[in-house]
């Protein structure tokens, strides 16, 4: 799969990368540090990906604000995006869904759990029909 | 003499006998006549004299058969003549006792007395003369006397006669009338609200108040209406006003209006009108009851600021407690990954004292991660809203139960089914769980036993959470409540699950508090005010 990543946090960006690499799943992370760095990603590349990963909290875009653009563009519209985030406020996850999301994942505090849980989610999208750009 | 003069003479006596006869004739005529006249008039007289008995004597018959006490006196005030029920009422009989008016009179009333007496005697007649007299019993009577004099053939005042009416009753009542009339008169004179009445919407009498509040005197009010006090007549609130007003539908209707003072001013006041209606239901009156609320008014939209800050306030505190939250918990997450790896990647090089200490590091780098969602959830405990809805407890203990970690030898449950009650569903959860939580993790025996148990009053709903732990000393029981208190051995705790329950229970206007002692385990109760 191709997978945008958004996520501001550098460990947080080794983590994801530490996963897949360890699980030897063969998906091509594109990594984006907030959203305007995102959605320039989106543009410069003809190829879209097959899902976005995207944190909430971060500087200059943040994941909401970049998620109500996505949603209200035509083409990337339709991919599914799936919020990665500490963010427990449950007005953060109801806003989320509000505005359409494909899941909402809350980062665990313990890598081992991190890793389980995020095979769970790359394994499911694998296993998913995507909407092939 | 001769004979021709015998004859002469003798013919001259012969008409002489003949008009005195004549004058006899007439005068027996005359006197005829005279004694028929007088005749007539004897019986003219008798028939008169027995007209004027019968009147006399049924006049008398009437006073006598008079429901109202009937005296006459002489005009030394003694009673002559008195009919039955002036006897009844003045306890006195004239027939068997010498009564002498005067001294019935009761002593503040002597003078006024004396000047009526004055009065009678020189008109003739007394009207409405009104005074206190004691009767034989000694009780005290309010009368009213219409009295006249009584004279003879030759026009001498020899008595006087009176018809007593007792007034005392009407007496009573009017002072009754008056003084109640002079309280409701205090009572609207001095009373804060705006009192007007009115008739077909024209103010006819206004009380203090009332002109204060609109600084219109009295008499500038009487030529006014209400809805001309308004400071615009052409508003809905006005028009609705005047409309219900003319209807005469309601009795009872009150507005909020603008009021405009006589210097221009403007005050909002509430105006009730109360409609008041004679005996066939017609309208009579309608009273106007003014209140200035324009202080309340005022309190109200301070108070309806305050509270918006208070609910900004409020959110921000809550955004703020989860950013902080987030942010804190990031660097966190960052901590215990790289500690992850460094014990992964660099296993084999590590000996048993570093392998250690950075499990050591883990472990406090999750309480800190505990700790902050603790704060969190406290923080958010107070300020965000309730959503009261129908909450089943058997299955929130269930929920419970799945979710938190119960140790193999410990039990929960539930001697008897707990009431579906109306609260927030996740405040609840919270409630449980933290004193739940707490209960299970803390017991030493070999079974371990939680029990759920309530009972309920009129008005509150008491939890109690019973295990057979390891018991809280008594110095504590106060402290546990507080936050980031901690008592017990477990180094997670982290002080806060308690005061999240006591925040909870405030929230329902209960109560919480423990029994405990040492070894004998402990009893955690709380109670949640029902709400309807």
């Amino acid at each position: 799969m191709d997978i945008l990543f958004i996520e501001d946090d550098q460990v947080e960006r080794m983590k994801l990368q530490r996963t897949v690499s360890k699980l030897q799943l063969k998906h091509n992370i594109t990594e984006a540090k907030n959203g305007e760095e995102a959605l320039e990603a989106l543009k410069s590349n003809p190829k879209l990906p097959d899902i976005i990963l995207l944190d909430l909290n971060m500087p200059r875009m943040n994941g909401i604000e970049f998620l109500k653009i996505l949603k209200a563009d035509e083409s990337y519209k339709y991919l599914p995006t799936i919020i990665l985030t500490t963010s427990q406020n449950r007005a953060d996850l109801l806003e989320c869904y509000r505005i359409g999301i494909a899941g909402y994942i809350i980062k665990p505090l313990k890598y081992g759990d991190y890793e389980s849980k995020l095979k769970k989610v790359l394994d499911y999208w694998n296993t998913n029909e995507l909407v092939k750009a | 003499m001769d004979s021709k003069e015998v004859q002469l003479l003798k013919k001259a006596l012969e008409r002489q006998k003949k008009a005195r006869k004549q004058a006899e004739r007439i005068l027996e005529t005359k006197s005829k006549e005279l004694y028929d006249v007088t005749y007539h008039l004897k019986q003219a007289n008798n028939k008169l004299e027995g007209l004027l008995n019968v009147k006399t004597s049924s006049f008398e018959g009437a006073f006598i058969n008079i429901i109202d006490p009937y005296i006459v006196m002489d005009l030394e005030f003694n009673v002559i003549n008195m009919n039955v029920s002036a006897k009844e009422f003045l306890g006195y009989d004239h027939t068997k006792e010498d009564i002498n008016l005067s001294k019935l009179v009761h002593k503040d009333y002597i003078n006024y007395t004396a000047e009526s007496i004055k009065v009678l005697m020189e008109v003739g007649i007394l009207k409405n003369y009104r005074s206190k007299i004691v009767l034989k019993d000694g009780t005290e009577k309010f009368v009213e006397i219409n009295s006249s004099i009584i004279y003879d053939k030759s026009k001498k005042p020899i008595a006087a006669q009176g018809i007593i009416r007792d007034i005392s009753q009407e007496n009573e009542i009017k002072q009754l009338l008056a003084e109640q009339r002079k309280q409701l008169d205090i009572i609207v004179q001095n009373s804060p609200l705006g009192i007007a009445l009115t008739i077909n919407s024209k103010i006819i009498k206004a009380n203090p108040a009332f002109s204060l509040l609109l600084g219109y005197s009295n008499t500038e009010l009487k030529s006014l209406e209400i809805i001309d006090l308004f400071k615009n007549k052409q508003d809905v609130t006005s028009l609705e006003f005047v409309r219900t007003l003319k209807s005469k539908e309601t009795d009872n209707f009150s507005t909020i209006n603008n009021f405009s003072k006589k210097n221009g001013k403007s005050i909002l006041a509430k105006t009730n009108i109360s409609t008041v209606r004679d005996n066939r239901g017609e309208v009579e009156f309608q009273v106007a009851i003014i209140e200035d609320i324009t202080q309340q008014k005022i309190l109200e939209l301070q108070k309806e600021e305050l509270l918006k800050d208070l609910e900004n306030s409020n959110q921000e505190l809550q955004e703020y407690a989860h950013i902080v939250s987030h942010d804190l918990k990031s660097p966190l997450r960052s901590i215990s990954a790289i500690t992850s790896w460094i014990k992964e990647d660099y296993y084999e090089m590590l000996d048993d004292n570093g392998k250690n200490n950075l499990s050591l590091l883990q472990d406090k780098v999750e309480s800190m991660d505990k700790l902050i969602s603790g704060i969190l959830e406290y923080s958010t405990a107070n300020s965000s809203d309730l959503k009261n809805t129908k909450v089943d407890l058997n299955k929130i203990v269930e929920e419970i139960k799945e979710s938190i970690y119960i140790p193999k030898n410990v039990e929960v449950i539930i001697p008897k089914s707990l009431p579906t009650i109306k609260a927030d569903g996740t405040k609840m959860y919270q409630l449980f769980q933290n004193i739940i939580g707490n209960a299970v993790v803390h017991i030493d025996k070999k079974n371990g036993l939680v029990e759920v148990i309530f009972k309920e009053t009129e008005d509150f709903w008491q939890f109690s959470i019973k295990d057979n732990g390891v018991g809280i000393a008594e110095k504590y029981h106060k402290k546990i409540f507080e936050i980031f208190q901690s008592v017990g051995e477990k180094e997670r705790s982290t002080g806060i699950g308690l005061s999240i329950v006591k925040k909870i229970v405030d929230r329902y206007d209960g109560k919480v508090w423990v029994d405990s002692k040492i070894g004998a385990g402990t009893n955690f109760h709380f109670t949640l005010k029902k709400l309807i």
